[in-house]
């Protein structure tokens, strides 16, 4: 009996083993060119060396269409090879990366960050001032917003790629069957909600507790500015979460949670994305990059659902507040040998014009270069899920232009955690919006003392 | 599972006690509450699996907004074009990490293995100063979270510039604190004293006296050793999550596990995750299942024997 | 969840082999054995390296760590135990401790009842459908936890999974698992499901290994199957259960694949500091303490040190000691 159970185990395992030398194969001229890696310990390229001679800079990042960029990338440079691995998305690359800090070592030369939890890292003197490195060359080709979400003072911890200016998609079929305008306003919003319901109609939308850089966006639409930080003064910090604009959003919200008219279902789950395909909701409010999501996402894009989108509703239509929601950047790590020569790379990796159309072709980022924001066939694009709507024109380039940057904390991560709490009661009723957020205040605040800031 | 299984019988009795087992049958009505009891066990443990297999031969909108309900098929049967699309999606990764799993499981787990039968070998068969406390400690070990671990293991693994490298991920995987306990209390039974001294006074060396009387006898031991440490490489998750950033390095799991970050983050892309993410877990887990439907058949040979001695 | 591993080992038969074989050992043989005794650390080293190398290291360099704190704009201070005193006083980690203790005593009494049962039916059993359940009640265990929590985050969700379907078969409306109320059902089905098999296989090895004439004894007594089973069987295996309850309970007071990927999706029932594995996770990958979140690991290990402790010594008093 053993033996026939080995036989069989080893037939298993030579069969996978196989399988596994057949998948190898191809990849071995590929997978091997690190000697000459600038990063070293970061490890082996998942791409393909085109100039071997030239230095490496290792980078990494979890764009969906990375190794195309990347490829055409190291084409047209031969002075500099990107050697490209994804070291996981978002979060888990975040956990890597503040592992190889800890460690000292093991970060790559270049990382695709988050522009929110820049000051994270920075204070933990992981990334490099690009200001130092001719950051200032390509500063022209950002918004001022977008340039100011990746500097604090004078400095500059990364290169803007992508953004995500906030606007509302909508099912022109739903609003169209209960004959609801397209609201202007949060107040439209609500009326328009609460017509949907008494009609018998879906919700007009979703507050989910997973989302509390939308629901900060949210809030810093109507005037929030949470954080008075700067890192040139990185021992002192300013919060102030609970103001008056703010507590009118967490209360307009729980107001809508409360009478039913929005859902309170997690955002980015498989529940959420089937409840817009099967028409649950009647708006999204969401970025630029959400037709792209959608439609990736699957099932949303179809089944007679005709998207529309229209810019965010605002708290006051005579002085109109563009916010971001999401959007990521390049930055230096100080665990780069060359850090010029990664400085070059965090510049000029997806910023060309043929990097960029792919990014756009493939619905993967909306770009935040000017050269696109400025292009006639950029805004002139018709978008196949919003059935043809010229959206960039039309919406979300006004919104990027429009929107005036943000200064993040150095405890985003932190934030967010204890914003969702925060969420969570106010969708649960335990606390009132404004209460919520007076009780996050003193969280908040107690957290940086005990973090050794001295709070303003 | 090992345990009992791998217990040498003491009294050589196991046909005989077969034959009593068969002569005990139980009264026919308790065997139909019984049996009523199995079927509701079954349909509990083998539902996810059922849904697995349906929502694997769903195309991304047969999963969203399918007709079937979530235990039926879709009108659309795409299971050949999911494995299709797994198996050649970004240059076939997919069947990358399949390979890499084996190849930490099979060379961690005959690592692991070997370790475990030598050292559970020499605690249960000498005597030495620091034996006990040292067998205490390893015991003792497996109460500290390995979160706590795992800061101290990538800066060691820098250290030996082994970090996003296969061996980062097989090195630990060597440890297998439970073998050692398991072939210890094992050989401790299996081996009686007086072979291994018969086979001294014959002039055989320590070393030829294991291989030659006591490895043998240890056998069903180390089959059940071989196989827990190979699952339990094949399963780990978050110690190549932290070790590896080459995607090319990673097994199944951690692979698996970043599409579904992928698929739930705003930068989807294109393509739909869902179905290559539920059709690559169904994929991923029919290796073990063959491996452990053979190790049902060695145990059922095995229990019915008593023991394998 | 961590593998409680296999062990458990003979302990119905054997319960204190390990020892008792040395015990035995007659006393001449005892001046050879110290000759040998270097032999001895020679088989166990290349374990030892590896145990030295990847465990007691990074155990050690961990503690180090903890006994240092940091915040994000002060620097690295000595601080002693003053990072224990914080975690014992947190609130958090307390919050995590708390229910992760809650949740080993509902999950584990379920975890046997349904183990013992299953192996105890299969034990009594002969008929294919039998051999064919014991395969289905263990598969679970062969499928990385990882995945096995996704899938039952799909079967939980109102759309993807069956639930609304089968509740509104009955004009009820499907209960949300994935919500603060109900996510401790969830997560318990989910470890019951994934971990209920390999604790039957164990004990059903065990009752295999039971000498069947102790039966016979018992039915001329008198006694019926089940009080065959419940008088008989069960003591007869006791220092196995024991023994699979510690494994149990060391790998609930350390609970965290589970959680931590049912997490995106819980509708914000999971949070940063819901079990003290996951707290200790955040801690030192998101929140950059990597100092603290030794600690907390530590504190952690404390907690499960002293559970342990007090489970033994209280089946030990019960039952007069298993003994290993």
């Amino acid at each position: 009996m053993a033996s026939t159970m080995k036989n069989l185990l080893a037939a298993t395992s030579a069969g996978i083993l196989l399988v596994a030398l057949a998948a190898c194969t191809p990849d071995v001229s590929s997978g091997t060119s690190t000697d000459s890696a600038a990063g070293g310990d970061a490890g082996s390229c998942s791409n393909t060396i085109v100039h071997p001679d030239a230095p490496q800079v290792s980078v990494w990042a979890w764009y969906p269409n990375i190794n195309t960029v990347v490829d055409m990338f190291n084409k047209s440079h031969d002075n500099v090879q990107v050697c490209w691995s994804n070291a996981g998305q978002g979060g888990d690359e975040y956990a890597k990366f503040s592992t190889a800090i800890a460690a000292g070592t093991g970060a790559p030369d270049v990382i695709m960050l988050e522009a929110e939890v820049l000051p994270g890292f920075e204070i933990q003197n992981a990334l490099v001032d690009l200001s130092q490195h001719g950051a200032d060359k390509v500063k022209g080709n950002f918004s001022d917003g977008a340039w100011k979400d990746v500097s604090s003072g004078s400095s500059v911890y990364a290169i803007p790629v992508d953004g995500g200016p906030m606007a509302m998609i909508y099912r022109a079929d739903i609003f169209k069957k209960y004959g609801i305008a397209i609201p202007t306003t949060w107040d439209e919003y609500a009326a328009a909600a609460q017509k949907l319901k008494d009609a018998g109609g879906p919700f007009m939308g979703d507050f989910g507790s997973n989302v509390p850089a939308w629901f900060t966006a949210l809030m810093t639409q109507n005037g929030q500015t949470a954080w008075n930080y700067d890192s040139s003064n990185p021992q002192s910090i300013g919060i102030k979460l609970n103001d008056a604009g703010s507590q009118k959003v967490a209360s307009y919200w729980q107001d809508l949670v409360s009478k039913k008219l929005v859902d309170t279902q997690d955002q980015f789950t498989t529940d959420y994305v089937a409840g817009l395909a099967n028409g649950s909701y009647a708006t999204y409010v969401s970025a630029a990059w959400a037709p792209g999501y959608l439609t990736g996402a699957g099932g949303a894009a179809t089944g007679g659902a005709e998207w529309q989108v229209a810019p965010l509703p605002q708290w006051d239509a005579s002085k109109p507040v563009s916010v971001n929601w999401g959007g990521s950047t390049f930055a230096v790590t100080t665990q780069a040998k060359d850090k010029d020569l990664s400085s070059t790379v965090a510049m000029e990796l997806y910023a060309s014009q043929e990097e960029l159309q792919d990014g756009i072709d493939t619905q993967t980022i909306f770009p935040l270069n000017q050269q696109v924001l400025t292009s006639q066939s950029f805004a002139d694009a018709p978008i196949a899920f919003f059935n043809g709507q010229k959206a960039n024109g039309e919406v979300y380039i006004p919104a990027e232009n429009a929107y005036p940057g943000y200064t993040y904390s150095p405890f985003t991560t932190y934030y967010y955690s204890e914003l969702t709490k925060s969420m969570v009661s106010i969708i649960d009723g335990s606390k009132t919006g404004p209460q919520a957020l007076d009780d996050l205040q003193s969280t908040m605040t107690e957290y940086a003392k005990s973090q050794g800031f001295t709070v303003k | 599972m090992t345990a009992a299984l791998v217990t040498p019988s003491s009294d050589g009795l196991t046909a005989a006690r077969e034959r009593s087992r068969e002569l005990r049958r139980p009264k026919p009505r308790r065997n139909i509450t019984a049996h009523i009891f199995l079927v509701a066990l079954i349909l509990y443990f083998l539902l996810p699996l059922w849904w697995l297999f349906v929502a694997s031969t769903k195309d991304p909108q047969g999963l969203f907004t399918g007709t079937g309900g979530a235990l039926w098929f879709d009108k659309n049967f795409s299971l050949w074009a999911n494995l299709q699309e797994l198996f050649t999606y970004k240059g076939g990764i997919y069947l990358r990490w399949l390979g890499n799993s084996a190849l930490y499981s099979l060379v961690g787990g005959v690592g692991a293995t070997v370790l475990a039968v030598l050292a559970g070998y020499g605690f249960a068969k000498y005597r030495f100063k620091g034996r006990d406390f040292s067998f205490a400690i390893l015991l003792g070990s497996v109460m500290v979270p390995l979160t706590a671990l795992v800061i101290p293991t990538f800066m060691l693994m820098s250290q030996l510039h082994l970090t996003n490298t296969i061996w980062a991920v097989i090195l630990p995987s060597l440890l297998s604190p439970f073998g050692v306990y398991l072939m210890r209390v094992y050989a401790a039974d299996a081996i009686p004293d007086e072979l291994l001294d018969a086979a001294r006074v014959d002039g055989s060396g320590e070393f030829r006296t294991f291989l030659r009387v006591g490895l043998p006898l240890m056998r069903p031991a180390v089959v059940t050793v071989l196989l827990l440490s190979v699952v339990g490489t094949w399963n780990n998750y978050f110690l190549p999550l932290a070790v590896l950033s080459d995607q090319n390095l990673y097994p199944v799991t951690v692979g698996l596990g970043g599409w579904q970050a992928l698929a739930a983050s705003n930068n989807g892309g294109g393509t739909s995750l869902y179905t290559l993410i539920v059709v690559g877990s169904l994929v991923s887990i029919i290796p073990l299942i063959i491996a452990f439907l053979s190790l049902q058949k060695y145990w059922q040979g095995g229990l019915s024997l008593g023991a394998l001695k | 969840m961590t593998n409680p591993a296999a062990a458990v080992a003979s302990s119905r038969a054997h319960p204190d082999a390990a020892t008792k074989a040395e015990a035995t050992s007659p006393k001449p043989r005892r001046r050879r054995s110290i000759r040998r005794a270097w032999i001895g650390w020679l088989f166990i080293a290349p374990f030892g390296v590896v145990f030295l190398v990847f465990l007691v290291a990074p155990l050690l360099y961990a503690f180090y760590l903890s006994l240092f704190s940091k915040g994000l704009a002060t620097g690295t201070v000595f601080s002693g135990l003053g990072n224990y005193v914080k975690a014992f006083s947190d609130p958090e980690f307390l919050g995590g401790v708390w229910f992760v203790i809650r949740f080993a005593v509902v999950l584990i009494p379920i975890q046997m009842a349904v183990s013992l049962a299953a192996a105890l039916v299969l034990d009594s059993l002969t008929t294919r459908l039998a051999k064919f359940s014991r395969l289905a009640i263990f598969v679970p265990y062969a499928i990385p936890a990882v995945i096995g929590t996704l899938m039952w985050g799909f079967l939980y969700s109102p759309v993807f999974g069956p639930l609304t379907s089968i509740f509104g078969a009955f004009n009820q409306s499907a209960p949300d698992i994935l919500s603060s109320g109900n996510i401790f059902g969830g997560l318990l089905n989910v470890v019951v499901w994934q971990w209920a098999g390999y604790y039957m296989i164990i004990i059903y090895a065990a009752l295999r290994g039971i000498d069947p004439s102790v039966y016979e004894a018992a039915r001329i007594d008198g006694a019926n199957p089940r009080q065959i089973a419940l008088r008989v069987k069960v003591p007869m295996i006791s220092s196995a259960l024991v023994l699979i309850l510690v494994f149990a309970l060391i790998g609930t007071l350390q609970f965290f694949t589970e959680p931590q990927v049912l997490k995106p999706i819980a509708n914000g029932a999971i949070t940063a500091s819901f079990t003290p594995n996951i707290y200790a996770y955040n801690l030192a990958f998101q929140f950059s303490q990597f100092n603290y979140a030794s600690t907390i690991s530590f504190a952690l290990g404390i907690v499960v040190f002293a559970a342990v402790y007090i489970f033994l010594f209280t089946t030990r008093k019960r039952r007069g000691g298993f003994s290993s």
